[in-house]
């Protein structure tokens, strides 16, 4: 085993598995090797077969409101006013969409929620890792006041500060700016980050570092070749929550945000409601949809890079 | 304040800094050496104007008698506020509503989370599109995640009402379950919401920290034929457990200030049954005006929040350091 | 606010780097330009606002206006925090019950020395009162909303009851008889199959207090102070009584239907659950949309007793910032998109009622078709809502009397306990309003 592991000392169940030790573990395995090989074929398909079923499970709790929500957007006014609503439209039509497209300016604050989010999560992350790094190897009364910073910005309620925070960009004349809003949005992401990036800055064992640092390697270079290899699935989860959080975000959106050519896509959104909870379902739905979907493909791209086997790998290497 | 991520971190620390011994070390301990500031400031300039300055100002309104009006001056009241506060009955009961909001939410995409975890990380045909399909509420804006979940609720022509019918828990003519809207449903149905809503992103958490745990751990494991339970108490959870704490911990805080999600859904009624303390603050601070007020109570909700994680966490490294 | 808002700004040290931010309002060659914030919601008023703006910009070189689109749902929130930023528009879309804290707040300018005479007399007192305090005018009430019955005609025909028109309304007592008429176990199993109406009651407040006129109730009363009180006697009470009565005992409307909003009874009222609906005048524009191909649907009056068909409206307004440096400009232009024939393009476009008497005349609003017509016919028994005017009312509304008449209606509370909740609790709210 290349990483030694200290690092888990402090938990002492975990010693007893690590080494393949005679002891329990062994002699339960040695039981499961006795039994006949169907029958422990038939247990593991069974087992997958349980594990298929429960994924679907999940994946119909988590995915039949983003169902509903396409049926609903390819579903006429008329059908959305029904007392017997179907899963499926029974006169499937793009109306919706057009009429959405007609309404909003949809392609442009599209852009500019994708403009705002990838700036947005990329900045952060790129402002958040060295930062990170200090924190985490350093402590220090800097690491402590940003600990409770960290705490006290997610706990604050966030009215509050929106009208301090319209000041002080007023005075930076970033109201009604895209870069503006970018600018908060990595701020008020940073803690987050920060949070995540630390653990798993601590979890690279400095004996690496201490490795390349013997081989002449400078501090930054350290960082770029050594560390930021081994934190890539917190990084990726980092950037996933960051983008989703700009995509998403509206109350600051709202207040800051001006011009119709600048507004982003939640803000958008929300113009299909009236008073009272009025709601232009169909055209919303079809609005909805297609906010939905970038986000999904970013999903999509980034979420082979939560795979594992980094760690291994970059230990090797 | 316990809550620091050194302790917390995302993930499994336990190294941790040696204790300051020379003269050197000590005055590093106090400051930061050079290069750390360095790497520290890109991050401490915005934050310092955009982020702490407002939040600064926003706690010292908390002593003020601010007001969204603009004929009257703002006056320094000292604790008035927070003295009001203590009698503010509503108040209490929005905090009360909030506990059993955050508790419930917290645990239920606790619990669910992690089942899902353990599934995304084992081996599966098509892994990549269950784990695109599961982080499909986290891609939705609050406000369409609300008015989907409204049509569900809806209690004449919602789907939930319609499935229980077909099951026939529910008489088709007779007076339909108002999720929403009843008194005694609508909060148990915004948890439902804010779990649904809440539960990818601590899943995605919960993977990482599972992919981040040595592999060589889990082969091991596997090859010495442990049993399932076995190896997820003796390998997997020892290593996801601080990821664990740290997420649920700042789980906790984000479901207690939630607010986008409710207002969609039911803008804290009937009757102030979903009224969460979030929406209270800005119900106080941006529809009545009363800033100063308002802001007395974030800072109450701060205070709150910071003993109960610092007792949460701290029983949670009890319990791991013994 | 005032001291401390840009006291912010030092705290902040940000004083280097400020500058004047706000964009400019006067180009160098001296052409004016307005921002106006419109909360125009269906699409043909968009339009038509859009349209109006593109005409008095080529007609108005020297004034230019753009257009920004606001919504309903957030519009309150937007508007407070760039008040508060001294960043709003110069022309803002609003409605009367949104204006009373913004006039106090000292965020809107008085309209009075700006308004010309011909659009002062054009639009009825009574109207002008919703958004007049201080003696002073905040805004130009220009789109209003009664609330009218939309009903099943089928339904209706069958039961062989007599249309009520605005000339012989329905009585109360009328209504709560057609409405057990109406109510069928069409297939004898015990259970209701149409009930005559759906009270949508999730928002309960403002309908309770203006439905209180028909039966010349009020609700907000002044003392010999000057000072806003609330009153819950007969007159105010004998409504809502009703209502309670036919969720709770009558059975003649669905206890689920107290939760909706008006949207929501919708889907009940096509699929014939409901035979009446009371909703506000707009809601046409979704049943049109929406009904089912033949549904045959009418727009009825509300019933009213002895004081004729008055009910309180809270119309939508156009108000100037205070902090606007055009403000006659800003007028010049309310007063265009004000125009009989704009102001009928503007009310069509989101199914409302124009405020405007020449306005009301216009064959547009006239026809029968859609029920246009009832709201003409009922126009002249608008009144303001009493709830205008009363600072804290906000806050009244959603501490005290939103869930006190919710549960009233559910029948978890009695006429007794509504009056001390809604009275002794809400007095005390008012009065902090009023020191």
């Amino acid at each position: 085993m290349s990483v030694p592991s200290p690092s888990r000392s402090r938990s002492p169940s975990l010693s007893a598995p690590t080494p393949p030790a005679p002891g329990a573990p062994g002699m339960k395995g040695a039981r499961a090797m006795k039994r006949t090989p169907a029958k422990v074929r038939a247990l593991r398909l069974a087992g997958g077969a349980g594990q298929y079923l429960a994924l679907a499970c999940y994946l119909i709790f988590l995915g039949f409101p983003l169902l509903w929500l396409l049926s609903t957007s390819f579903k006429t006014a008329r059908e959305l006013g029904s007392l017997d609503p179907a899963w499926l439209p029974r006169h499937p039509g793009l109306d919706n969409y057009r009429a959405a497209f007609d309404a909003q300016p949809l392609l442009r604050s599209a852009l500019n929620s994708l403009v705002v989010a990838c700036a947005a999560s990329l900045i952060s992350v790129t402002v958040a890792v060295p930062a990170a790094y200090a924190l985490a190897r350093h402590r220090s009364l800097v690491g402590r006041a940003s600990s409770v910073w960290i705490l006290v910005s997610q706990t604050f309620p966030f009215v509050l500060v929106i009208i301090p925070l319209f000041l002080v960009l007023k005075n930076l004349r970033l109201i009604d700016s895209i870069a503006g809003l970018i600018a908060v949005y990595v701020v008020w992401n940073l803690p987050f980050s920060l949070w995540m990036l630390q653990g798993y800055v601590k979890a690279v064992p400095p004996s690496l570092e201490e490795a390349a640092a013997i081989d002449g390697a400078g501090r930054v270079r350290t960082l770029v070749s050594v560390v930021l290899p081994l934190l890539a699935p917190g990084l990726v989860a980092t950037l996933m929550f960051s983008f989703v959080t700009a995509w998403n975000e509206f109350f600051f959106a709202l207040v800051l945000l001006k011009s119709p050519e600048n507004q982003t896509m939640s803000v958008i959104l929300t113009r299909f409601l009236g008073a009272e909870g009025v709601a232009d379902l169909g055209p919303l739905a079809a609005a909805s949809v297609l906010a939905t979907i970038p986000g999904l493909v970013f999903f999509a791209l980034l979420q082979r890079r939560l795979v594992g086997g980094m760690l291994a790998g970059a230990v090797k290497a | 304040m316990s809550v620091t991520p050194s302790r917390a971190g995302a993930v499994p620390d336990s190294r941790g800094t040696p204790p300051p011994r020379t003269p050197a070390q000590r005055r590093r301990a106090l400051g930061l050496d050079r290069s750390a500031w360095f790497l520290l400031l890109p991050a401490l300039i915005p934050v310092l104007v955009l982020s702490v300055g407002p939040l600064l100002y926003g706690a010292a309104l908390a002593f003020t008698d601010a007001q969204a009006v603009r004929t009257s001056d703002t006056r320094f009241i000292g604790l008035t506020n927070f003295l009001d506060l203590r009698f503010d009955s509503l108040f209490w009961d929005s905090f009360g509503i909030g506990l059993t909001w955050s508790v419930c939410v917290t645990a239920g995409q606790f619990a669910l989370a992690l089942g899902l975890a353990l599934l995304l990380d084992q081996n599966l045909r098509l892994r990549w599109l269950a784990r695109t399909l599961a982080l499909v509420p986290w891609a939705m804006p609050e406000v369409v995640v609300g008015v989907m979940w409204r049509l569900v609720y809806h209690s004449d022509a919602g789907v939930l009402n319609k499935t229980l019918t077909q099951l026939g828990l529910l008489h088709e003519n007779h007076e339909k379950i108002d999720w929403l809207a009843g008194l005694s449903y609508a909060l148990p149905a915004a948890i439902v919401v804010g779990v649904w809503a809440g539960m990818p992103q601590t899943t995605v958490v919960l993977l990482a920290g599972l992919q981040s745990a040595p592999p060589e751990l889990r082969e091991a494991a596997q090859l010495d034929g442990a049993g399932v339970w076995r190896r997820f108490t003796a390998v997997t959870w020892p290593a996801l457990k601080p990821v664990a704490v740290a997420i649920t911990a700042l789980n906790f805080i984000w479901n207690f200030n939630s607010f986008g999600l409710v207002y969609v859904l039911t803008r804290g009624g009937p009757g102030g049954q979903t009224r969460l303390p979030m929406l209270f603050a800005y119900e106080e601070a941006f529809k009545y005006g009363q800033f100063g007020y308002a802001a007395a109570m974030g800072l109450v909700m701060v205070a709150v929040i910071a003993v109960l994680l610092t007792l949460f966490l701290r029983a949670k490294l009890k319990e791991e350091a013994a | 606010m005032r001291t401390l808002l840009p006291g912010a700004a030092t705290t902040l040290a940000l004083s280097l780097l400020a500058g004047c931010g706000a964009a400019p309002d006067t180009t160098a060659d001296g052409e004016i330009r307005l921002e106006f914030l419109s909360l125009a919601w269906q699409k043909e008023s968009v339009e038509a606002n859009k349209r109006l703006v593109r005409q008095w910009n080529e007609d108005h070189p020297g004034v230019q206006v753009r257009y920004v689109q606001g919504s309903w749902d957030s519009v309150h929130d937007q508007l407070l925090t760039s008040f508060l930023g001294g960043e709003a528009p110069d022309i803002i879309h609003d409605d009367a019950s949104d204006l009373t804290d913004f006039a106090h707040g000292g965020y809107l300018a008085d309209l009075t020395p700006y308004l010309p005479k011909r659009l002062r007399d054009d639009i009825p007192q009574e109207s002008w009162e919703t958004t007049s305090y201080d003696e002073g005018v905040y805004g130009v009430p220009f789109l209003q909303e009664p609330r009218v019955l939309i009903a099943n005609t089928k339904l209706l025909k069958g039961s062989g009851v007599r249309l009520p028109t605005a000339q012989r309304p329905w009585t109360w007592q009328d209504f709560e008889d057609i409405s057990k008429k109406l109510t069928r176990d069409v297939d004898g199993d015990g259970r209701t199959d149409t009930y005559g109406v759906a009270w949508a009651m999730k928002e309960p407040v403002a309908q309770s207090v203006n439905l209180a006129l028909s039966t010349g109730g009020k609700v907000f009363t002044k003392d010999g102070d000057g000072k806003n009180r609330i009153r819950y006697d007969t007159a105010e009470s004998s409504v809502p009584e009703l209502v309670r009565r036919q969720v709770n005992e009558d059975r003649t409307a669905p206890r689920n239907g107290l939760g909706m909003s008006g949207s929501d009874t919708l889907p009940g009222f096509f699929g014939g659950r409901y035979a009446m609906l009371p909703l506000n005048f707009s809601y046409r524009q979704q049943v049109r949309q929406q009904a089912p191909e033949g549904f045959g649907w009418t727009v009825l009056p509300m019933p009213g007793d002895s004081t004729g068909l008055t009910q309180g409206v809270a119309p939508q307004t156009l108000s100037v910032s205070r902090d606007s440096a055009h403000k006659k400009a800003a007028v010049d232009f309310i007063a265009y998109l004000n125009q009989a024939d704009h102001q009928v393009e503007l009310a069509t476009g989101d199914w409302l009622l124009p405020t405007s008497r020449e306005a009301l005349k216009d064959p547009a609003v006239n026809t029968r078709r859609y029920g246009w017509r009832t709201g003409v016919d009922i126009a002249a028994g608008l009144r303001p809502s009493p709830v205008l005017g009363v600072l804290g009312f906000a806050e009244w509304k959603d501490k005290i009397a939103t869930p006190a008449y919710q549960e009233y209606y559910n029948g978890a509370l009695g006429t007794d306990e509504l009056r001390t909740r809604l009275v002794a609790d809400g007095n005390r709210i008012l009065d902090r309003y009023q020191r």
